[in-house]
């Protein structure tokens, strides 16, 4: 095929369809570079073209505490999702591939509804909840809230990995005298860890960039970084912005990175 | 198929889990559907009645608002999915069939990585484009093809715009699940019995990749009527969808149960959706089994 393919001198439909997928991916892409530069453009307000390169937003994003101050709660929340949604998930996941539970798919499907209803709406509810209990608004309550937002792509990942490794190693291991404990221990738990990290660091970025399900359960003094941003954008546009939007951008991608070395990003492909 | 068995003692591995859903999921969401059929808060204010007032507020509208904000919302939805599949149609069929390896994974990377990316910073970045100094309006003013900025924000073109850009990729990583799996044999054989390859792939693949499509767009459907973030900034004061009403209304008007009941509405639309698509998905895993 591929033959037959190179014999024609020149495909208008073939180069038709490889622009057309050309233009996609720059409407995919040309946004993130936009902010870029901006964040490196000194200009008052958001202007093009560029005029130059400049550090000046990045300083005045690290000398405004009420970004710093936004920035260090968003990573410490975000880390204690990381250990609470690899723990709670991994466990979870555990369980659905094989608990020989009655039920799995309603199950499966049960543990990922919260990334498909209104988030907003769980932020929402859990204020409602929160109200009546009388506790306020504690940090505790939005690291849970995080956590059952971001314990799905844990699940989603490990059961990627669980899905893919054949279950003899698992019964070779059981056959040559080795305890259930041992077997889960030294076999199962280091084939299902690379899935399991893989989920930590999504939930990680789904925590550290997480904003309806925090809009409600945020108290003032106590905003998350995309909180502090989205009031700021209400009435400013400034390349602190700009500059903020970058560090995350580039928290992002290494975190991409991250995620290719250590399953390939194919997990997140099946659902 | 195996025959039913007794759970195995790993199956106590799902308790933290269902013990997180129970007390921040399940019981929260029952919390706002009983706050919707109270006057206030009956845990402060002794004087809190059940009521299906605020019901009644949102079913009879006397101000006109809130079907307004119902309509406007699906129609923002509706017109995101579509543009959604348009756009990521092409591009799951690309990553599906393409033969490198390297090429696949650096397409992927590049559907993924604005995924990553949080809402706050891919609707600003959408507002630097789109507004009146922008870029898109500087280059056009300047080239002199507008004499004025054209309005492509602050409206509902906006919005949609930054929300097809947002929800895309989704749409992509479905479709590209499902495209992957029909033998690409069928194609190449309807083309080797005389159809050209735009005939192949209309009554071949597109055929067969309908589930995909159809899940795909009940996902981008259900997360764009939920969004908040991207019409708040980008629809400024012409649009106003469900989700804003219902921030509105905890934020500048403190009527939370309000509030609820508006919730509830958005609920029992998601959640019609979500059983379709989950129905869709438990369908396209079993004919994978069988396969």
């Amino acid at each position: 095929m591929n033959v037959a393919r190179n014999k024609q001198p020149f495909d208008a439909g073939r180069a038709a369809y490889l622009t057309l997928n050309g233009l996609l991916l720059t409407f995919l892409l040309a946004p993130i570079a936009i902010v870029l530069v901006f964040a490196l453009n000194p200009t008052p307000y958001i202007s093009f073209p560029p005029v130059g390169v400049s550090l000046r937003w990045f300083e005045k994003f690290f000398r405004t505490p009420e970004f710093t101050n936004a920035l260090w709660l968003s990573l410490w929340i975000a880390g204690c999702v990381l250990v609470l949604s690899i723990v709670i998930g991994g466990a979870c996941a555990l369980a659905l591939a094989r608990g020989n539970l009655p039920g799995r798919s309603f199950l499966t499907a049960f543990f990922m509804s919260p990334l498909m209803l209104p988030a907003i709406l769980t932020g929402l509810a859990l204020f409602q909840s929160y109200l009546l209990a009388g506790i306020g608004r504690p940090v505790w309550g939005l690291i849970m809230a995080h956590t059952l937002v971001s314990v799905p792509y844990v699940i989603r990942t490990t059961l990627a990995v669980l899905h893919n490794f054949d279950r003899r190693i698992e019964e070779a291991a059981a056959v040559l005298g080795a305890s259930p404990t041992r077997v889960f221990f030294e076999v199962t738990l280091p084939l299902i860890r690379p899935g399991v990290f893989a989920g930590g660091v999504f939930a990680f970025i789904v925590s550290f960039d997480q904003f309806p399900v925090s809009l409600f359960l945020v108290v003032p003094k106590g905003e998350t970084l995309p909180v502090v941003l989205f009031n700021y954008m209400k009435f400013d546009l400034d390349g602190a912005i700009a500059a903020a939007s970058m560090v995350s951008i580039l928290l992002a991608l290494s975190v991409v990175l991250v995620l290719e070395r250590l399953i390939g990003l194919k997990a997140y492909v099946k659902l | 198929m195996a025959i039913a068995s007794r759970p195995s003692p790993i199956a106590w591995l799902l308790a933290p889990a269902l013990l997180l859903f129970v007390l921040f999921f399940v019981l929260p969401f029952g919390v706002m559907a009983l706050m919707s059929f109270y006057s206030g808060n009956p845990a402060t204010n002794s004087n809190a009645f059940l009521t299906t007032r605020h019901y009644e507020r949102f079913v009879f509208d006397s101000a006109g608002i809130y079907h307004d904000a119902l309509w406007a919302t699906l129609r923002i939805g509706l017109i995101t999915t579509i543009v959604s599949l348009l756009i990521g149609y092409p591009l799951a069929h690309w990553m599906a069939r393409m033969q490198s390896r390297l090429g696949h994974a650096l397409v992927l990377m590049a559907v993924i990585a604005p995924m990553l990316t949080g809402i706050v910073v891919r609707t600003f970045a959408w507002m630097t484009i789109l507004q009146d100094k922008g870029v898109i309006n500087t280059l056009l003013v300047d080239w002199g093809i507008v004499s004025k900025p054209l309005p492509l924000m602050y409206n509902e073109f906006g919005t949609v715009v930054a929300l097809v850009h947002i929800y895309v990729p989704f749409m992509v990583l479905t479709l590209t699940g499902v495209i992957g799996r029909i033998d690409e044999r069928l194609e190449q054989a309807a083309r080797s019995l005389g159809a050209g390859r735009l005939r192949a792939f209309v009554e071949v693949t597109l055929p067969l990749s309908l589930p995909g499509i159809l899940a795909g767009s009940l996902l981008v459907f259900a997360l764009s009527i939920s969004a908040y973030v991207t019409p708040s900034l980008m629809g400024g004061t012409d649009v106003l969808t469900l989700p804003m009403l219902i921030a509105q209304q905890v934020g500048t008007s403190f009527n939370p149960n309000f509030a609820g009941a508006l919730g509830v509405v958005l609920l029992l639309v998601s959640l019609l959706i979500v059983i379709a698509y989950n129905r869709i998905l438990a369908r396209l895993s079993g004919e994978q089994g069988l396969a």
